[in-house]
């Protein structure tokens, strides 16, 4: 097999001592329990492809797709190696030597045809202000939520505006075909209506994406939007008086390295957190990362069992997060547990709190 | 790769325990070491049961047996230099017994060292081992290669902490040595036989160990020296004077400079930094303790000196010799950090020559070397910094290292503080202790009669270190 995308990480992965700290608190090990689910045991399988010690087997790819892009191994990795990006990178010289996967391939046509992970036609809720706000697939396909969405940023002065959206390109990248992800990104680029300008984005997994993947793209997130202008709007809180747990998403703690500012919000609008065993930059994934809720659903809701048997733990009113897909994930598991902890957004709660 | 019969490890240990496909054989034949080798199988036991029948098979086999952990070893002892069966011990992980009245605990070989102290914590005691990778250990890799770490100076190694061990012998028979009981003289100590033992003589299942209680107070402090000589002068001074330090650390200026150039921590540029800690239960003798060593300090001319009792700022003192590793891996371009000649220890009244040595030879056979480490045991790291991919960098390693050592022999000091000797560390551990070579030679024989534990290892290593097994990087 080549490994072209993956050659330009041969300086990281002779960089990885092997000693093993990423594993620590890897979702995918923690529940599988063999090395070889664990980061260091990914980037050993990628150093051996490099080096043709390996060829593709199923079961190697297997393993290569089985990460959440959760982060949490570059948190814990004593030699700053950037597990993602060699996971991409050889996911990307698998999926060019043609190790498909049909569930993948089926998900990145959908978006080909309709510039969405639903393959439906799906508008913003019209909002003709002036700055551009970006909702992303998720948010788009739950059109009441996202109208209350910017309604919050109405409220707190902001003028939407909101445009005919494609996706960001961020499956692409992340299930390797770099192909499609670079014709998409054409895509997106060309949907951005004021490209010089700043916008607001909603989405966790977008807004962390595009100021990877789009450095001269200005997206800025919802909550930081929010967290700066609420403070003028304080008497226009009604406090909700409720205990609440916040499950942080991967891309905002140990993407965007934003940890206090939620937590700031909700006990604004009178939302207590208490904190689960894990949080923060050592917050346990969800499970909904990386493409594993197309690669393997089952693996991916049992990582968000874990999370949901934790957030039950400290008898919170609700288990709330920002990115809609932990969202849908957690509250998928979270109903087998008869209404013992619903899962909402924290933007739901800032909507009820501001209403 | 029929040499093992899977169906038969299926029956012990359940078909979802037992791999032997390649990429899983791949992942288990390297640790953090420079070696890697592949092994047959992959068995994940859960009881002490199943390990006394994978041995029993084995050793009827022939098949040899590979004691791991979490493999994060860095000297190559968890790779399978002859093949045959892998044995992850990370399942068996539960902390069976805390005995505060007794004063031990009893736990599982897979025990996480960290998760050990997460459940001790609530009864305000500690297991104070504290190998800086104490996060994965686990305790029956940190038994076998008696594994030690920053606070060692004042709490010892792990040989220290253990009263008694459970052990899955060669023939599958499971033996209990050591005792419960603080002093034990009823003849042999084979508890502390396998102390260190690295996976040769037997297969530790079970760990019994001593406790002591969590201080109430601790203090950091920190000295910045110009010259490597005065701070070596402090360390030997502080360790005569009676002081009982907590942590007493060392970086000089290779390692100041890489948590500088790569970590932006700010560190003032000086040829060394010493970090001295006391902890106790009373913080008067704390003071004292601090003061003391503060007064040596001051008196070897160390200067900007700070020290704080508050946690944040303890975190924030600490915090460039906590960045050292990865900013030594990021130091150079194309460079990798690797442990060789890594972590020797010799006498305190030795350690600035010591360091002024690896200076020289680094410099002399063109790779970067450092000196930090817990200066306060005597144990000096020297990670060797060099383009790993070039084999003229390999044979420039080759000759530091056998350098190194040579001078560790020259010095009256030992080829392994805490790591190990595994493959990397052999000969030099063979010079060492050449004397004893055949004693240990017998009691491998006397214990292991079929060379089925962990064989090809310690003093049955290959002799060159660089050719013991295909090295985990690719050299061109």
């Amino acid at each position: 097999m080549e490994t072209k995308n993956l050659k330009k990480w041969e300086e990281d992965l002779n960089r990885c001592i092997r000693c093993g700290y990423c594993f620590e608190a890897c979702p995918i090990f923690k529940d599988q329990g063999w090395e070889v689910d664990g980061a260091r045991g990914k980037l050993i399988l990628s150093y051996g492809l490099l080096n043709k010690d390996l060829e593709p087997s199923d079961f190697i790819v297997q393993k290569l797709f089985e990460c959440t892009f959760c982060k949490d191994c570059v948190e814990r990795c004593s030699a700053n190696v950037s597990v993602p990006d060699i996971i991409s990178a050889v996911r990307t010289d698998l999926y060019e030597a043609g190790f498909h996967n049909d569930a993948h391939d089926q998900l990145l046509e959908k978006i080909k045809e309709s510039g969405n992970i639903f393959n439906k036609e799906l508008s913003p809720p019209h909002f003709k202000g002036e700055k551009g706000v970006l909702l992303g697939c998720r948010l788009l396909e739950r059109k009441e939520d996202s109208r209350k969405y910017l309604d919050i940023l109405e409220k707190l002065g902001v003028k939407p505006k909101t445009f005919e959206e494609t996706c960001c390109g961020m499956p692409f990248a992340v299930l390797g075909n770099k192909k499609g992800f670079s014709k998409q990104q054409d895509k997106f680029r060309a949907s951005i209506p004021d490209i010089n300008n700043e916008f607001i984005c909603a989405c966790t997994t977008c807004v962390f994406f595009i100021q990877k993947k789009y450095p001269d793209l200005k997206a800025k997130y919802i909550i930081n939007e929010i967290v700066e202008r609420l403070p003028k709007y304080k008497n226009k809180i009604k406090k909700l008086n409720i205990k609440v747990t916040y499950h942080d998403p991967c891309n905002v703690a140990r993407g965007l390295g934003m940890i206090d500012e939620p937590r700031w919000l909700l006990n604004e609008i009178g939302a207590e957190p208490i904190e689960m065993s894990t949080y923060g930059k050592e917050a346990e994934c969800c499970g909904g990362g990386g493409g594993l809720l197309v690669t393997d659903k089952k693996l991916s809701e049992q990582l968000a069992l874990k999370r949901v048997k934790q957030a039950l733990h400290t008898k919170a009113d609700y288990l709330v997060t920002l990115c809609p897909t932990c969202e849908l994930n957690l509250r998928n598991m979270a109903a087998q547990y008869d209404g013992k902890i619903q899962v909402r957004n924290v933007l739901d709660l800032v909507a009820e709190a501001l209403n | 790769m029929a040499k093992v019969d899977n169906k038969k490890l299926e029956k012990i240990v359940g078909k979802d325990n037992v791999r032997d496909d390649l990429g899983t054989r791949y992942v288990y034949g390297s640790d953090s070491s420079v070696h890697e080798a592949l092994a047959w199988s992959v068995v994940r036991p859960e009881t002490k049961e199943q390990v006394q029948k994978i041995i029993r098979y084995a050793n009827s086999e022939k098949i040899p047996v590979i004691a791991r952990g979490s493999g994060s070893g860095m000297s190559g002892q968890a790779v399978p230099i002859k093949g045959g069966i892998v044995l992850d011990l990370k399942k068996m992980n539960k902390i069976i017994d805390i005995n505060l009245e007794d004063g031990y605990c009893r736990v599982e070989a897979g025990v996480i060292d960290d998760d050990l102290n997460r459940a001790l914590k609530p009864h305000g005691v500690f297991y104070p081992v504290a190998p800086a990778s104490s996060r994965v250990a686990t305790i029956g890799g940190e038994i076998a290669n008696n594994a030690s770490g920053v606070r060692s100076v004042k709490y010892g190694a792990v040989r220290d902490s253990v009263l008694g061990m459970e052990v899955v012998m060669a023939n599958g028979k499971l033996v209990h040595l050591g005792s419960r009981t603080r002093v034990e003289a009823a003849g042999y100590q084979m508890d502390r036989l396998m102390v260190g033992s690295e996976g040769t003589l037997g297969i530790i299942v079970e760990a019994m160990l001593k406790f002591v209680p969590i201080p109430k107070y601790r203090c950091l402090g920190v000295s910045n020296f110009n010259s490597l000589e005065e701070a070596g002068d402090t360390i030997a001074s502080i360790m005569s004077s009676g002081a009982q330090p907590s942590l007493l650390e060392l970086m000089d200026n290779v390692a100041i400079t890489a948590v500088n150039k790569t970590m932006d921590m700010g560190l003032p540029d000086v040829e060394a930094i010493l970090m001295f800690e006391a902890d106790g239960m009373v913080k008067e003798a704390v003071d004292f303790e601090i003061e003391k060593m503060k007064k040596i300090c001051e008196d070897n001319k160390g200067f900007g000196i700070e020290y704080s009792y508050e946690a944040d700022k303890r975190t924030k003192l600490f915090a460039g010799r906590k960045k050292l590793f990865p900013a030594l891996s990021k130091y150079k371009d194309l460079y990798s950090c690797t442990s060789l000649a890594d972590d020797m220890a010799v006498p305190y009244s030795k350690m600035t020559k010591m360091a002024r040595k690896i200076h020289e030879i680094a410099k002399k056979n063109n790779v970067i070397m450092t000196a930090y480490g817990h200066c306060g045991s005597g144990c000096m790291h020297t990670k060797i910094l060099m383009d790993a991919t070039k084999g003229k960098q390999w044979y420039n390693a080759k000759n530091a290292v056998k350098e190194i050592y040579e001078y560790v022999s020259e010095m009256g000091g030992t080829t392994s503080a805490e790591h190990g000797i595994g493959l990397s560390k052999a000969p030099a551990f063979k010079l060492e202790k050449k004397d004893s070579l055949q004693f240990m030679k017998a009691i491998k024989h006397a214990l292991d009669p079929n060379n089925i534990l962990n064989p090809g290892k310690m003093m049955d290593a290959p002799d060159d270190w660089v050719t013991a097994t295909k090295l985990r990087y690719n050299v061109n």
